[in-house]
Formats: structure tokens, sequence, C-alpha cells
């Protein structure tokens, strides 16, 4: 027994058909450890799983998922909860604006009516903006951290199997409950917001609620915000360190956020000609986006459309001449132009989560315990 | 007598192993052999680097300066994480998971798992396999951590001070477990203690670190064979300048008497009485003088260590 071969349980059979025979004699419990390794496909027979369903996990996928189980259950079933609430949701709203007439009639003619929809709207952006944070504390930052902490990545590096193995399993599972719950969530709650989402009484698209709760966005954020939790824990080694640090960080993450959320678009400006009287500003699509406008003069500059605030329209009309105004000058982003920004600033989520990783990587070859 | 040794296949071969820590250096130019099948101690005050030597053969750790070798492959290969079982001191174990699965555990991540040995050694301490971890006792944690090891069917196990907080009857019974295991498969035992009883029926193997590097390293009778104990009348302050001729390891005076080791050079002759010393004797003299010249017996030199002449040709003889 001496001599150890590559395949994956080579000693696993011989032992264990005579563990059984002796073991029938015995308690249950070690009857059933035995019958595993005799059959090594019967994993979902084994002791620990008995009564509850889950997929066939074996080696270090099953270690991962066994350690952090009750993590990832808790976010798969949290996100199925919520996703069969927004469905609930859904119908409720459709029903309510079918009996109204909507789309014939205007949503603000409904009025108060519609009120409560909205705030449940609301309510359910308000949630999924904190997934990021609450995933990257409660999930991220302990991820590996716990290990360090408690020794355990000793126990895991002292086995046979590569800890760049481990790393990447642990990083890839935790990746995957991570990409699923997010895009569930970040699908449903845009099939909810759809028949509403021209409506800027409900949700402006470019407003974070909607901007980052939507798409690839939130998917991209939660990664962002888990990996980046994963990586300051092995840094620190300390669980509720990791947790506090990691807070601090994807709360930054959501305030950067914000400030760039509106600079992955193209920028379109409009210029008329036609004076800047009360018919004249430029029509542009509905539900744009206008970072700014200013006045046009003459000689092309651009001056900010506050500068001829007088009492009188004479005196403005006199200024307006004076600074030589002649139209508009409007800067928009279209709605349609949303989904191409959500897709441009996931991928710099995505590519930020990515160097993550990397560090990661080279970091576990160096020192992971 | 130690022929055959020689020829043997070394398991571990440290090279001038360093390594420095913010604080200073744990281990410094740390040189030995450890021939396969042996079950060696690693005796050391606290704090001489005996963990930090097992973390690095263990591949925990990376040494700052020079070379492990395990059975001539480096620690981070696959074929030396195979072969080799590490047992950290704190006795790491997954607190949430039975007894069960942490022999799953074992079983998921290594190729060569021995279910049977595994459940052997947990059944024979009567820990319930369904149990959780966190509910085990200190005893039965170190058993099942000890199963861990084994399962593995290690050609190689490095234990880090495997008994240190175990109950003298425990400590026993699962020490006997060990050497049954190691000795029905063969396994080199490479455990670190400063429980120096510990040590006396257990290793046919020791080395020794104190100040960061090897103070003595060898078979056991060897080792023990090449020192004297001599005890006679006190001349003066210091050991008699007769014994001058010796290689002084420690002298002790007490009252009118005064206690020496020592390695001759020579038939001891002259007013004393000489004794062999016991294990512990051995290992208490070295442990109390780090300025002792260093002993490492020829098994357990590495490659052009020998020329240090510290282990002379006639002593071998005696």
């Amino acid at each position: 027994m001496s001599t150890f071969t590559g395949s994956s349980n080579p000693a696993g059979a011989g032992p264990g058909t005579t563990t059984d025979g002796k073991n029938g004699t015995r308690n249950g419990t070690m009857n059933a450890t035995t019958t595993t390794t005799t059959t090594n496909t019967s994993t979902s027979a084994d002791t620990e799983s008995v009564g509850t369903w889950r997929p066939r996990l074996s080696g270090m996928t099953w270690l991962v998922w066994r350690q952090h189980r009750a993590a990832f259950w808790t976010i798969l079933a949290a996100t199925a909860l919520s996703v069969a609430w927004m469905v609930y949701q859904r119908g409720q709203m459709t029903d309510f604006l079918d009996s109204h007439g909507y789309p014939a009639k205007n949503i603000d003619d409904i009025g108060e009516q519609f009120r409560p929809y909205i705030d449940s709207f609301r309510s359910a952006t308000l949630g999924l903006s904190v997934i990021p944070i609450l995933l990257g504390v409660f999930l991220g930052a302990p991820l590996l951290a716990g290990d360090l902490e408690n020794g355990t990545a000793k126990l895991v590096a002292a086995q046979s199997m590569s800890r760049t193995r481990w790393l990447v399993t642990k990083l890839g599972l935790a990746g995957l409950v991570v990409v699923v719950s997010t895009t569930a969530l970040s699908a449903v709650f845009g099939w909810w917001w759809s028949p509403v989402k021209s409506e800027a009484t409900v949700l402006e698209w470019f407003s974070g609620p909607a901007f980052d709760n939507t798409g690839p966005v939130p998917v991209g954020l939660t990664l962002l915000s888990v990996f980046g939790g994963v990586a300051i824990g092995v840094v620190l080694r300390r669980t509720l360190m990791a947790m506090v640090v990691t807070f601090g960080f994807t709360v930054a993450v959501q305030i950067l956020w914000g400030q760039f959320r509106l600079s992955f678009g193209d920028v379109i400006t409009v210029n008329t000609h036609k004076g800047v009287g009360e018919t004249s500003f430029p029509s542009i699509p509905d539900g744009a986006y206008q970072p700014d406008q200013w006045y046009l003069t003459g000689s092309g500059d651009l001056v900010g459309w506050g500068i001829c605030a007088e009492p009188t329209e004479a005196a403005r009309n006199a200024c307006l001449e004076k600074a030589d105004v002649v139209g508009w000058s409007v800067e928009y982003i279209p709605t349609s132009q949303m989904n191409s920004m959500q897709w441009f600033g996931a991928s710099v989520l995505f590519a930020l989560t990515a160097a993550v990783v990397a560090f990661l990587v080279v970091w576990g070859r160096k020192r992971l315990v | 007598m130690s022929d055959g040794m020689y020829a043997g296949e070394p398991a571990l071969e440290a090279y001038g192993l360093g390594m420095r820590y913010r604080r200073g250096w744990a281990l410094k130019d740390c040189s030995f052999r450890l021939p396969t099948g042996r079950i060696c101690g690693l005796v050391g005050p606290n704090g001489a680097g005996k963990t930090t030597l097992l973390s690095i053969a263990a591949h925990v750790l990376e040494p700052t300066q020079g070379s492990v070798s395990l059975f001539g492959e480096t620690p981070g290969s696959a074929e030396s994480g195979r072969r080799t079982a590490f047992l950290a001191q704190e006795k790491p174990l997954f607190r949430r998971f039975t007894v069960a699965e942490t022999l799953r555990l074992g079983r998921e991540l290594n190729p060569g798992w021995d279910q049977r040995a595994a459940e052997d050694i947990v059944r024979a301490g009567n820990v319930p396999f369904d149990a959780k971890i966190s509910t085990l006792s200190g005893g039965q944690r170190t058993r099942v951590a000890l199963a861990l090891a084994f399962g593995k069917r290690p050609d190689l196990l490095l234990l880090d001070e495997p008994m240190s907080d175990l109950d003298p009857v425990v400590r026993h019974e699962i020490m006997g477990t060990l050497l049954a295991e190691a000795a029905e498969h063969g396994t080199t035992v490479l455990m670190s203690t400063h429980v120096l009883a510990e040590l006396e029926n257990v290793c046919d193997y020791l080395v020794v670190v104190s100040g960061g590097g090897v103070r003595l390293a060898g078979d056991v009778d060897e080792l023990m064979s090449v020192h004297t104990l001599v005890t006679g009348a006190k001349e003066g302050d210091g050991p008699p300048a007769a014994l001058g001729q010796h290689t002084l390891v420690e002298s002790r005076t007490s009252g009118r008497q005064f206690t020496a080791l020592v390695r001759p050079q020579g038939p001891v002759t002259g007013p004393w009485e000489t004794d062999s010393p016991t294990m512990e004797e051995l290992l208490l003299a070295y442990l109390r003088s780090p300025e002792a010249p260093p002993l490492i017996t020829p098994t357990a030199q590495v490659q052009g260590q020998g020329l240090d002449g510290s282990f002379g040709t006639g002593a071998v003889a005696a």
C-alpha cells in the first residue's frame, strides 16, 4: 500500500470491502460510512446526507460545499423567496394597471391608488441594493479568513490536493452561488419593472435603484464586493476584523460606483439656433438623462442658462441680446443607452474582480496557511 | 551496526535550513537527515524552531534559507504531498463536521486513503462517528486528527506536539496506537515534543534543536553509546582537568561531587565512576548547554556535512 497512484480512489475499494463485512455487526453510522467507501459513487447515501437531498459532490467540491453549506443554502433560499415575492408583486401590479386601462391611460392620472405599488417597488430596490454589502461582509470576508484563523487552512493544506485547487474551488463555488443568486434577482426585478420602465414617477432608469439592480450590474457589484471581502480576509487573517473592513470596502464600492455610474454613457449634445424662448427648447427623447444644458452664443460659446435671470421680460431679452445668445445646447443620454452602459460598467467591475482573483491566486501560491 | 542505515533512503533531509521572522531567526543553518522507518523525536526548548521546522517540511511555511527534501522531492510537490501527513500543534479540525464527515474529508482529498485504518483508530477510542467535532474532548479530537493523518497512509508523518494537551492515560494509549500503526506500515515519524519522558521507549532516532540550530542528531543507541556520564569528587571549581582530552558536553557540581557528560576521545581513566547516560540525562545535558559542540552522527548527516569533524571515527567504534 505504499505505492501511490494518481487515480481517484485506488485504495477505497480494497479496505472498504473488508471493513464492510466486519462492520455488519456494528452500528449503522459506521456502516453507512463504510458503504460510501465501497461504492464511491453513492455519495448521496452518506451518513450526513440522509433525509435531505443534495447534489452529488465529491472531492474538494464536497468539502467546500459542506463547510459553507449553511451560508450557501441561506443565500439560495433567500433568493428563491425574494424571486417568489417579486413575481407575486408583479402580478398584483399588472392586474391593477390592466384594470385601470394602463398604458392607454396616463399613470399620473391613476393617482394615489398606484402609490402602494410604487412603495413596494422602492422597498425592493432598497433590499436589492444592500445585497453586495451583505454578501461581501457575511460570505466574502469569512470565506478564507475563518480557515486562516481556525487553522483549518493547515488541515486542508496537509491533504494531498494542492492548495491552489482548494482556493479555486472556494472562489468558484462562492462565485457560482453569487452569480446564480444575483442573476435571478436582477432578471426578475427587471421583469417586474418592465411594464412601467418608461414611467419616471416609478423609477428613473439612470437612478441607482434602477441602474444598479437590473442587467449585469448587480452581478458585477456583488462579485467585486464578495471577492474583495475574501482578499481583505486573507490579508487580515481575522474574521471579525475582515468583516468590519469589508463593510467599509463594500460601502466605498457603492459610493464610487454611484459617482461613475453615468460616465459609461455616450453623451449626446443638441444645439439649437432658434433663440431661448418658451417653445424653443429642443425636443429630446422621453426619459433621457440630462447631465447639463447651456445657452449657445453666436460665437459658439456656452454660457450658463441662469445668466439672464432678470425680473422683467424686457430686461431678460436685453441681457440675452447683449450676450449674443442664439439657442440651447443640451446634453442628454437616451434611455436606449441603458443596456450598453450597464454592460460597459459591469465589464469594468468584472475586470476589477478578475484582478482581485489574480491577486488571491498569486498570494495563495505563496502563503495560504 | 550502521552499514544498513547508510544504505537506507532518507525520508527527510534538511540542508542549511533557515527561517527568519520579524522578531529574528527562528531556525538557522539547520541540516540533518532522517532515514526511513524511524520514529524520530524532535526535541528542543520552547521557541527553538521545532514548529517552524515541521511547518517547512509540511509546506506550510517557505524557508528563508536552505531547503528540505522529502523522499528526494521538494515539500510543495504532489508526490511529497501524498507521501507526507502533518498534524499541526493546534490539531485543527472543522468544528461543525461530524467524525464521519471528517474522515470523509480525508477520503475525498487523498487518493491513497485507507478508510479502515482511520476508522480503527477512531473506534479504538470509542469516539462516536456521528458526534460533532466541537462536542469531543481534547483526547478524542487528537485521536480523530491522528486518524485523519494515518488514514492518508503517509510514508512520513510529521507530528507537532501531538500529546501536549492530553492526560497521561490517554497519552499512553494514543502513543501505543501511533507506534502500532507506524510499525505496521513502516511509517517514518518525526514528532516534536518537550516531554522527554515521552521519548524514552518510543523513539529510535533523535534530533535536538536549540538556539535555532541542530545540537544533536542521530540514532538513539549510537548517541547513547558515544556519551559517558562521569561522576566523581570535586577538585577546584570546574570539572577535573584530566577530562580535558574528551569533549565535554556539560558538567555540574552538587556538594562535593561533580557530574559531567562527556564524549570520550579514548578511554576515560581517573578516580571517577563512569556510567552510560539515560536518554533524559543526555537530552537535558544538551538542552542546558547550548554552547556544547553539536554532534551529528553519520546516519544523520546530509551530503557534505561531515567535514566539521564533530563525529570522530574513533568514537563510532566505541
